[in-house]
């Protein structure tokens, strides 16, 4: 009925600019327009690309978001970055930290050794020196056991699939709940199990984004496809897949078909299957939610909604749950992004462009006098944490407090 | 209490929001990307003559502003616009009864009734003696230009100016926001006060473009008046626009404190209500980044603008759709009778939009209301040639206020 929105929509007014938290902080990067709509008329895929400043951009989106006649900013950017990225050579850390899985099963029969060694300064700048992994940027320490082992009876092989009961909701654990914070993952399940779901773990791979992100995207598309072969059953039989990390489930969602240009039913299925875990609550499960006992809990609490979450265009579902808590007071971040987008900020060289950005965060937080944050998304919580000194907590976990869920978490206090 | 839902977040969607929402409604707001504030001015434009409110009670229906309930009606919604502002820290002056002659960054006088407190300083009515001022590497806004175009209207221009911007490293092209946060620096702002203090001498009026602060502006304009004891105006600029960002944010502020749901970036399509025999509306489905979400709601305002803004959607066969509901849309069917020859002068397809009832509620085939509770309000209705009358934001405001009440009645 409306045209397909394309970069000819554009009328060149700059919010996008306006909106940019990149383009706030850094005199180097001309913005989303001008890296965006306005240099893709002169980009060929046989063409060398010429201008370097779409590096700088952090993939956050919110130029996408803001956009009022439907340029998919982002994604044009997203692609051009790639682009360059490839051309100019994918740095041996791009092509380690885009791999959280790969890293993560060599790291755990030395778990202990590698998140001592993680915590080392020594060690860090060491990091810095040899690979550009700037020593300051939070990185998550791996879990002694992965979510799949912990939770093993739950995990089911593709021909199980179709027999399963009605209510069953596939869980997409993504890297973060299966290997640095399976604690999240186990809550999840337990909150859904006390909802009357039956949860099972299909077979999954990293969602890609990472790779997506640092310019890799034929093994972006690897992943992709691994996931949707690994899932079709589980779309088959109509049953729903939720998520707990909102940049993992944005991917099935949007950037698989729209970034990574995977283009068929295939895709279309997926997309229309995932959820968020906070608006499967909301959309599908609103009947079941005063089933939870919910005890007041006084405190005070600063919700973030992530880039990431805030790209699947369905508002702020966790802070719409949240509220029901009674004690919980909740303030909301005005700010777009928080910086780190993923592994953007975790590089020596773009490190202090993602703590400028999310400088404005770190004060609200902190001069807000908040108890702790609440955040969707485990890279805004890992980077938050480190630039606040506060507990940074995945919606899922302020829920487990408020009904008395306790999971024990082996690399870091539990709630 | 009953559930709006607002769909669109430029002024109309966003102040229709904040009235509900203050009103006592649970409200949610959905839009499919930021409105076009930052393009704006961000003053309130009734009509452009010498006194709006003589010229607006004259309007009879089908005129947006007739509709909505005449000049009483616009009082009212200007009265909660203006409480609304102060209330997040932006004072508007000005009445209906008198415009302001604003400058324009092209050297034109602008008319309208409500301009924020630094706009409003810079009032040609006042006739004194104005020094205006760009500022090195700033390329959006050209002193010259401004200054001879007032002077051919008459304007006591003193002089115009280049003031320089201190310790600017080298980088790209600056922006208007780019400028507003360097303002927000207290350090800097007074650095640069003093270096500018001996070049203005026997300035009485200084005006500048509109970068003075974003969240600050009245403390950086306050200050930098004190410093360099005189009075200084703003001038809205290219986009984006300080000014119409300003208000923007004021105005989601207000949302979020007034705790509305603000659901962005999906494309929201009518739902129908079957049960009801066609007669209501029962929410809108979100074309979200997966599936289609349906929020349901008693009541739907849309504030979705004109044809620049995706309320409205003109085809190259000559249709004009409604972009949710697919509602009719008063237009002509021959598209070369779409544009007047005259390129600054009238143009057919500016009156085009929708017809709606003294209560805001679009109508249907049978000149009837199409839905009992589907209500729609700023651009996106038809009679007001909004560029021509300089009308624009008054439409927007009498027409959200009316549609607010009638939603909630």
């Amino acid at each position: 009925m409306i045209p397909l929105p394309t970069i000819d929509a554009c009328l060149k007014c700059n919010i996008c600019t306006a909106a940019c938290p990149v383009a706030a902080v850094s005199d180097a990067f001309p913005g989303p327009k001008a890296v965006g709509p306005q240099a893709q008329r002169f980009r060929h895929p046989r063409l060398q690309l010429s201008e370097r400043s779409i590096a700088l951009c952090s993939g956050c989106g919110v130029c996408s978001r803001v956009c009022p006649h439907g340029v998919a900013v982002a994604d044009v950017n997203i692609v051009a970055k790639a682009h360059y990225a490839q051309q100019s050579g994918v740095p041996l850390r791009d092509h380690i930290i885009s791999r959280p899985a790969t890293l993560a099963r060599l790291a755990r029969p030395l778990a202990g050794l590698a998140n001592l060694s993680l915590r080392l300064r020594p060690i860090r700048q060491t990091m810095e020196l040899l690979l550009g992994v700037a020593s300051e940027a939070p990185l998550p320490p791996f879990a002694p056991r992965t979510l799949r082992r912990q939770l093993a009876d739950r995990c089911v092989i593709a021909d199980r699939i179709p027999r399963l009961p009605a209510d069953t909701i596939a869980y997409f654990h993504g890297c973060s709940s299966q290997h640095y914070e399976p604690h999240i993952g186990i809550m999840t399940v337990h909150l859904l199990e006390q909802l009357g779901f039956n949860v099972v773990l299909p077979p999954q791979t990293c969602c890609g984004l990472p790779l997506q992100s640092n310019g890799l995207l034929d093994a972006a598309r690897r992943y992709a496809r691994k996931n949707a072969g690994s899932l079709a059953p589980v779309i088959e039989a109509g049953i729903p897949i939720v998520g707990t990390s909102t940049s993992c489930t944005l991917a099935l969602k949007h950037d698989y078909r729209s970034i990574l240009d995977l283009r068929s039913e295939t895709f279309d299925a997926l997309a229309e299957s995932t959820f968020d875990l906070f608006e499967f609550l909301l959309w599908r499960a609103s009947d079941r939610l005063p089933r939870l006992e919910c005890q007041a809990l006084s405190a005070r609490a600063l919700y973030h909604p992530p880039c990431q979450l805030r790209l699947h265009g369905v508002g702020t579902p966790a802070l719409e749950v949240l509220q029901h808590i009674p004690g919980l007071e909740i303030l909301v971040s005005e700010h777009e992004c928080c910086g780190v987008a993923g592994t953007y900020g975790l590089k020596r060289e773009r490190y202090d462009t993602a703590r400028q950005v999310g400088s404005p965060l770190f004060q609200q937080a902190q001069s807000a006098e908040v108890d702790f944050l609440i955040t969707d998304s485990e890279t805004c919580r890992w980077w938050l944490n480190a630039h606040t000194g506060l507990p940074a907590y995945h919606p899922v976990e302020v829920i487990a407090m408020a009904i008395g869920l306790q999971v024990p978490c082996p690399t870091r206090n539990a709630p | 209490m009953k559930h709006l839902i607002v769909v669109g977040a430029g002024l109309t969607g966003l102040f229709a929001a904040a009235l509900a929402a203050a009103r006592g409604a649970r409200v949610t707001l959905v839009a499919r990307g930021r409105g076009s504030l930052a393009l704006s001015h961000g003053c309130i434009d009734l009509w452009a003559t010498k006194s709006p409110s003589r010229s607006i009670r004259r309007l009879r229906h089908p005129h947006p502003y007739a509709l909505a309930g005449g000049f009483p009606r616009l009082q009212s919604a200007l009265a909660d616009f203006i409480y609304l502002l102060d209330r997040q820290g932006i004072e508007y002056h000005g009445a209906p009864s008198r415009n302001h002659r604003l400058i324009t960054a092209l050297g034109t006088a602008h008319l309208t009734a409500l301009a924020p407190f630094s706009l409003a300083a810079g009032d040609l009515n006042r006739a004194e003696p104005i020094v205006v001022a760009g500022f090195e590497g700033f390329f959006d806004f050209s002193p010259h230009l401004v200054a001879s175009g007032l002077q051919r209207q008459g304007a006591d221009i003193q002089d115009c100016l280049t003031l320089p911007l201190i310790e600017l490293p080298p980088g790209r092209e600056r922006f208007a926001t780019d400028l507003a946060r360097l303002f927000e620096t207290p350090e800097w702002r007074r650095e640069l006060a003093r270096s500018w203090k001996p070049r203005l001498t026997g300035v009485r009026h200084l005006a500048l473009p509109a970068v003075l602060g974003l969240e600050h502006n009245f403390i950086v304009w306050q200050e930098l008046q004190d410093l360099l004891a005189l009075t200084i105006s703003e001038i809205p600029t290219l986009p984006p626009s300080l000014p119409g960002i300003r208000l923007e944010r004021a105005l989601r502020r207000s949302l979020s404190s007034a705790g509305v749901q603000i659901i962005e970036g999906s494309r929201a399509v009518g739902r129908v209500d079957g049960r009801s025999g066609g007669q209501l509306v029962s929410g809108v489905v979100l074309q979200t980044a997966g599936g289609p979400r349906l929020i349901a709601a008693d009541a739907v305002i849309l504030a979705t603008g004109g044809v620049l803004n995706g309320g409205l959607v003109f085809h190259e066969d000559g249709r004009v759709q409604e972009s949710v509901f697919d509602l009719p849309v008063a237009h002509d069917d021959d598209r070369t009778r779409w544009l007047g020859s005259d390129p600054f002068g009238s143009h057919p397809y500016a009156l085009f939009g929708l017809h709606v009832d003294q209560h805001m509620r679009p109508l249907g085939a049978n000149a009837k209301p199409a839905f009992e509770n589907l209500f729609a309000a700023g651009s996106l209705l038809a009679g007001a040639d909004r560029s021509r009358e300089g009308s624009r934001q008054g439409i927007d405001l009498a027409t959200a206020h009316c549609a607010v009440e009638a939603a909630l009645a």
